[in-house]
């Protein structure tokens, strides 16, 4: 089993793409009314399928929760 | 540095009534470095693997969608503000606006109106099928989309004739030739201020503040009243010019892609009788055959970007204030991203394709909208057992911009 890492979304930078969502529907959703991502269920994916969603963010908006500084 | 004298014009709108010119492409992906092409006076660097796309598309600090044109040619500056859309913007001001309009397209936002979708939809194909054969084109494929974002909108049905008939101007505008004299529509504008060079431009914007106008006072449940209503936190709304480019934007980038897809998609199906048999076994099938045919049709052939600063792409050096063309076409058939590029698979599993652009802040605000049709229209095929045979050659756009179709024969299968 691959490790999991913690995702986060830069709301400021998020544009509502929908990839995310699209792509993982268990860990992110747009909210309908503000038009911002957010991170849902336990945020966590494993890190091959973390880096993949992270590439496909058209606004470069998500990234991993750093465990130290959190 | 690589230069492409001899070889094919990628640029020659003509090569298109052909087809993309797939082996061209695959020399230029072969060759190391970016190539650069030449074009009027000037010239570009044509980018045309997965890989490269994907780097310019990403990067908009370094490869701006504001500066110049998104198109081959450039615009003089006074045109350029007149005629700037959502499409021509770098970020502040493309997430702002973005994120002013992101709400109605929303995955979710956008599943609400599939109802709409599937009445328009059941509608067209069942008149079609009625007729047993005809140009599916015109029949099926132009009209759904166009339909579908005009009820959107909230045009009312008594005006979807006029602005069916203002956007086929528009696309007549994207090859060589129009028929609309300068003032038609009362149009007094110069044509060069004007998206498209096209009179019908003028009309559009006119429609659309009225509409507008209409929607401030009256709120609808449609898009364009969520367009006036739009306002972030901070009081910020659309600007006129604003509003009127994205009514317009809305309206042609909304049609003739989503119609290019349905096309080339129906095509491929017709032509790939295997593969459509394997999707009308297993309507799971539908979300990867969607996928698949984007990737196929590629709608838009190319979008261009302007280097702000001096930077490297797969080590050929850039100046500052160069044109690069990120050729989508050739992106989705890049042999290293893709396993068997040439083969139409429904099942393809891997599948990351450029057909909504190549992956940055531009990915294409309708492209839940346009999957939703591409979806609903195979589910709907699927359900009546529907297969088409294709009963002539398609009659190509001349475009090395959008890979459109102009009409096809196809019939009902018996
Ligand atoms: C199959 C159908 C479609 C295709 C292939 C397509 C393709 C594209 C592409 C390639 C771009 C990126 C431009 C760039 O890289 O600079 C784009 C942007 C855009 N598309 Fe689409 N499109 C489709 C349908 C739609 C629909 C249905 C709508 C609206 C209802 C729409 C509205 C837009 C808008 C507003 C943008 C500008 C987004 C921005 O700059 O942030 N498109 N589209």
């Amino acid at each position: 089993m691959s490790d999991l890492v913690k995702l986060k979304v830069d709301t400021e930078a998020c544009i509502a793409g929908g990839q995310c969502e699209m792509i993982e529907p268990d860990t992110f959703l747009v909210d309908d009314d503000t038009a911002i991502a957010s991170v849902i269920g336990t945020g966590s994916l494993p890190v091959d399928r973390a880096a993949e969603v992270i590439d496909r963010c058209p606004a470069q908006a998500i990234s991993i929760v750093n465990s130290d500084s959190e | 540095m690589a230069t492409a004298t001899t070889a094919p014009n990628i640029t020659d709108p003509s090569l298109y009534l052909e087809g993309i010119p797939h082996e061209r492409f695959a020399e230029m992906r072969n060759t190391p470095g970016i190539v650069w092409h030449p074009y009027n006076d000037g010239g570009f660097w044509a980018v045309t693997r997965h890989a490269d796309t994907k780097t310019v598309s990403k990067n908009t600090a370094t490869f701006s969608s504001a500066v110049g044109h998104t198109n081959l040619w450039d615009l003089e500056a006074d045109a350029l503000e007149a005629r700037r859309s959502l499409i021509d913007t770098d970020s502040p001001d493309h997430t702002r606006l973005r994120r002013l309009i992101a709400r109605a397209f929303t995955p979710k936002n956008i599943r609400r109106w599939e109802d709409t979708v599937r009445e328009i939809t059941v509608d067209v194909l069942e008149e079609f099928m009625e007729k047993g054969s005809g140009d599916f084109v015109a029949e099926v494929a132009a009209p759904i989309p166009i339909r579908v974002i005009l009820t959107m909108l909230g045009v009312p049905v008594k005006d979807a004739g006029y602005l069916v008939e203002l956007s086929n101007y528009l696309v007549e505008g994207t090859g060589e030739t129009q028929s609309l004299p300068a003032d038609a529509f009362g149009n007094t504008t110069e044509l060069r201020l004007l998206p498209f060079n096209s009179p019908a431009s003028h009309a559009l914007f006119e429609y659309g503040e009225a509409l507008g106008e209409q929607r401030r006072n009256e709120p609808q449940d449609d898009l364009v009243t969520t367009l006036v209503q739009a306002e972030a936190e901070d009081g910020d709304r659309l600007s006129g010019s604003e509003y009127r480019n994205l009514f317009h934007l809305l309206i042609f980038a909304g049609n003739e892609t989503t119609r290019t897809a349905l096309s080339h998609g129906a095509m491929a199906l017709a032509d790939h009788p295997d593969q459509w048999a394997r999707v009308l076994a297993d309507p799971e099938l539908i979300d990867s055959a969607t996928e698949e045919v984007l990737r196929w049709s590629t709608p838009v052939l190319h979008m261009r970007r302007t280097t702000t600063e001096e930077t490297e792409l797969a080590g050929t050096k850039i100046g500052a204030g160069e044109k690069v063309v990120m050729w989508y076409a050739s992106a989705n058939r890049d042999e290293s991203e893709f396993e068997n590029p040439f083969k139409f698979d429904v099942g393809r599993e891997h599948n990351p394709h450029f057909s909504f652009g190549g992956g940055g802040a531009h990915l294409c605000l309708g492209a839940f909208l346009a999957r939703l049709e591409i979806i609903v229209l195979l589910q709907e095929m699927a359900k009546r057992g529907l297969s088409l045979n294709r009963t002539g050659e398609p009659v190509r756009a001349p475009s090395n911009f959008v890979h459109g179709v102009l009409s096809v024969d196809m019939e009902v299968a018996k």
